[in-house]
């Protein structure tokens, strides 16, 4: 089964950064046919009025796309993106507009602010989250205008800010001014740099962190640091937008930034479909331009016109506009044929000859000395020692409650001990963040499989690969690259919960961690599964040389499978030895099998 | 001196408005996990249904009676609004749906106030004469606030812990899914605590109407504050709320005597901001333990 020849070392292992092989979605295409229309069309019939009307909707569009960003990707209710967009707004007025600065410097305080005031957002973001953040933003957005009055000497209070920019209305190409093109340039820029974000890993770890912070760590990054960045990024287009606002319109005033405007973004993206590049660019259209051409002389309608749609978008279309039709599309498509991951690539591959992972060779993987944890009154882990050898499989068996996941938790960080200690490969772990400890080489699957249903197949392996830190690991990955064709088109609701955990397992062993915590990893896998399964995790140990840390309820396959095995009950170790020794002591048969001579 | 008590009795006064909100909130939320970001809006209304209704010289009993038909009118358009609230999550397609739908909600409340009565301020009429107390003169509304809040709160104590129907909604706030595996009746509970929460909150917009600002943009002030004065009590915790409220209606006051009107909420988000960074689960908040 492993053939031992090099033949594929010369194969190019095909690049999963794709670095010149970047292709536009579908979606990015038509949002950039829709920007350039919406800007040549006004443009080349002389209307003036359509077009500025159209300029404010492509900044308007900027924004919700970073909102798009901030909401779905990174998973963060912000309500106050209005808010970074008009302190950008106005940090330009005052500088350019009040004080006469050139509007190059009034433009780069511009962006300075706006980014400041997002970057504040997040501080709060890496403590709470869900509705405190959304009310923590709502909040800011409400004060925003309030503090515009409140400072008049220096923001000229409601008499608002003039700012006129001549050159950057006049006519320079195809009927468009210098601002039209920059309007437009910056529009589709956006669009293109968030269908970019979505193929590279941080946009994959935007996505990972938003759903699943505890993943995040075990694949050893923090998710606040994440967050941080998709307020730093969303502030930063926002604030571009921000600062064009003020030579668009040519005069600013505090009610212009009032807390209704980070709502109206904030629908444009559930309007739109939230999650879709599309999403936005249509939500926005519709909550814009649908009020201001059809409510003309009814202002007052135009508040409840865009709560009515959201109201009833939220009720009978939750996926939105395009999110919708992309469902329908996705639907007649794929009429969800059953899927599996072909595990040949990897049974199959090319091992390294000599060892290029002798960096732990004798240490023993895991040293527990003494551990104590207790919830409540609950002791889940009563002094329990535990030594795991290198390149070995090591069982965890216990009953339920006997705290085989509790010990997995302190190993990877997710817990702590109350007392004692944990050493991984030889590091005291105690006290290293979760994200620290990952990246000593230890990646773990969840009784639940953490598996993400919005990307591909592929992609969630390539969560692993993203957080493979060993470049020497061309054979791996060269096995992986044989996987990317068929798993790419494939989705995880094609998935049976078997191939679930496969897949979940998988990831892991392309982190290139040396040290695999696997939590009931067999647990609905049928016979033939279970015997592949075998074969790969005895492959991992005797090719790969990893550390295996098996927590199973199936017995048999745990007898066969582990060179040690350790029995839990009550959070106390009650035997451990080989599978033999293990098996005969009275106290694991009492445990497992009940009294014999009762 | 006079400053002083002005500042303390009606900070105390408004501030009891907000722990009303803030009881409202955790009505809801014990019960659904959902925050209604359309309570000021509510209260706002308790305030509008006030101003029409409430004649010139009323008499107590009318008041009273008033009071009553104001409450009920809440608490039946938030049992709606719960019902709508709920719907998308019954396919729990989206977790999130409700901080949509309630915003949405909310918008509409405002919007609707704005068409029909235009961006004025509405006034209430007070029937009680104003109070004398440390040498200054307060309008009765800032006492009744307080009283109706502690009210408010001893009746739910009471109704969570002596009723049977009180006693299966505080089994939802323990663990959802076991109440309903013991055959609660899950959504109906949760839609009656939408309309007890519309009967504290339309009563309190009702008897503080007069010392309530009720414009079409003035409601999410009063969703903040109330928010605030939640979250500083501990979300979920109703003594909680009591404490929380006048904190924050005493500093609020203070800093619009001091530095201006506009400075209000910049001080309770410098509040929200504080407690969410340095003690999140409140005062009075319990932390929760597991997260794997």
């Amino acid at each position: 089964m492993v053939t031992g020849t090099q033949a594929s070392t010369s194969r190019p292992y095909p690049q999963s950064k794709p670095r010149g092989s970047f292709k536009l979605a579908g979606e990015t295409w038509i949002g950039v046919i829709f920007i350039i229309a919406s800007i040549l069309i006004p443009a080349l019939s002389g209307s003036d009025y359509w077009l500025h009307i159209f300029l404010l909707l492509n900044l308007y569009m900027v924004v919700s796309i970073c909102q798009n960003l901030l909401l779905t990707d990174a998973g963060q209710v912000s309500f106050g993106q209005g808010a970074v967009f008009g302190v950008a707004a106005y940090t330009v007025g005052i500088f350019s507009g009040l004080h006469g600065f050139p509007l190059w410097l009034g433009l780069l305080a511009g962006l300075a602010a706006g980014i400041a005031l997002g970057l504040l957002f997040a501080l709060p973001a890496l403590r709470v989250k869900g509705f405190y953040l959304g009310f923590v933003t709502i909040a800011a957005a409400t004060v925003m205008p309030e503090m515009l009055n409140a400072f008049s000497d220096i923001t000229n209070g409601i008499n608002g800010i003039s700012l006129r920019v001549r050159w950057m209305h006049e006519s320079w190409l195809l009927g468009m001014s210098p601002l039209a093109l920059l309007i437009g340039a910056l529009t589709i820029v956006t669009l293109i740099a968030h269908n970019y974000l979505r193929t590279t890993a941080l946009g994959r770890r935007m996505r990972v962190a938003a759903l699943s912070p505890e993943t995040a760590l075990t694949l050893g990054y923090r998710p606040g640091v994440v967050r941080s960045i998709a307020f730093l990024v969303a502030a930063i287009g926002t604030s571009l937008a921000g600062v064009l606002y003020g030579p668009l319109l040519g005069f600013l005033s505090p009610d212009a930034f009032h807390f209704d405007l980070s709502i109206f973004f904030f629908f444009a993206v559930i309007v739109g479909g939230s999650g879709r590049l599309l999403g936005p660019l249509v939500g926005t259209a519709i909550l814009y331009l649908v009020p201001n051409v059809l409510l003309v002389d009814l202002v007052e309608y135009r508040l409840l016109g865009y709560g009515v749609t959201a109201l009833l978008i939220m009720l009978l279309f939750p996926d939105g506009i395009i999110g919708t039709i992309v469902k329908q599309i996705r639907q007649r498509k794929t009429a969800i044929r059953p899927a599996s991951i072909d595990l040949r690539p990897l049974l199959e591959m090319n091992f390294p000859k000599k060892d290029q992972r002798a960096a732990h060779a004798d240490e023993p993987a895991v040293a527990v000395k003494d551990a104590r944890r207790q919830f409540g009154q609950v002791v889940a882990l009563n002094n329990v020692d535990l030594v795991v050898k290198p390149r070995t499989i090591h069982g965890l068996v216990g009953p339920n409650g006997s705290g085989k996941t509790t010990l997995l938790n302190v190993l990877t960080g997710l817990n702590r001990l109350d007392g004692g200690s944990v050493y991984v490969f030889g590091v005291k772990a105690n006290h290293l963040p979760a994200a620290g400890i990952a990246q000593l080489g230890i990646a773990r699957t969840f009784q639940t499989p953490r598996i993400f249903e919005d990307l591909t197949v592929w992609e969630n392996l390539q969560l692993g690969l993203d957080a493979n830190r060993q470049p020497s690991d061309e054979m791996l990955l060269a096995a992986f690259g044989k996987l990317r064709q068929p798993l790419s088109e494939c989705w995880p609701e094609q998935l049976s919960h078997a191939q679930r955990r496969m897949l979940e397992l998988l990831r892991c062993i392309g982190t290139g961690s040396d040290l695999l915590l696997l939590d009931e990893p067999a647990a609905g896998l049928s016979g033939e599964e279970r015997t592949r399964f075998a074969t790969l995790l005895r492959l991992l140990r005797d090719e790969l040389h990893l550390t295996v840390v098996l927590v199973e309820h199936d017995l048999s396959l745990v007898w066969r499978l582990a060179d040690e095995i350790t029995v839990l009950d009550a959070g106390a170790v009650v035997a451990r030895g080989n599978a033999a020794e293990v098996k005969e002591n009275p106290a694991v048969q009492k445990l497992f099998w009940g009294e014999r001579d009762a | 001196m006079d400053e002083f008590f002005i500042i303390l009795i009606r900070g105390i006064g408004i501030g009891a408005v907000y722990s009303l909100v803030a009881v409202s909130f955790n009505i809801v939320y014990q019960s659904s996990g959902i925050l209604n970001f359309a309570q000021g809006h509510m209260l706002i209304l308790g305030g509008v249904f006030a101003s029409i209704f409430l004649p010139q010289h009323a008499s107590v009993l009318t008041w009273f009676v008033l009071l009553g038909a104001g409450a009920l009118c809440l608490a039946i358009l938030m049992a709606i609004q719960g019902y709508i609230t709920l719907l998308p999550l019954k396919s729990s397609v989206e977790q999130h749906s409700w901080l949509i739908t309630t915003l949405a909600v909310s918008v509409i409340i405002s919007a609707l106030i704005l068409i029909t009565k235009g961006p004025f301020t509405l006034v209430v009429r007070d029937p009680f004469p104003p109070l004398r107390a440390f040498g200054v003169v307060t309008p009765a509304a800032y006492v009744i606030a307080p009283v109706l809040a502690i009210t408010a709160c001893l009746a739910l104590r009471w109704f969570h812990s002596r009723t049977l129907i009180g006693l299966a909604m505080s089994a939802l706030s323990q663990d959802l899914d076991a109440a309903k595996a013991a055959g609660i009746r899950v959504r109906r509970l949760q839609i009656l605590s939408f309309a007890i929460s519309g009967l504290v909150v339309g009563a309190a917009g009702f008897s503080a109407g007069s010392i309530l600002t009720i414009t079409p943009t003035s409601p999410i002030n009063y969703v903040l504050n109330g928010f605030v004065a939640a979250v500083i009590g501990g979300i979920g915790s109703n003594a909680g709320a009591l404490v929380g409220g006048p904190l924050v209606g005493v500093l609020s006051m203070w800093a619009a005597y001091n530095a201006g009107g506009e400075y209000q909420n910049a001080v309770s988000l410098a509040l929200l901001v504080i407690i969410l960074m340095f003690r999140p689960q409140g005062l009075f908040g319990r932390v929760s333990a597991r997260q794997v």
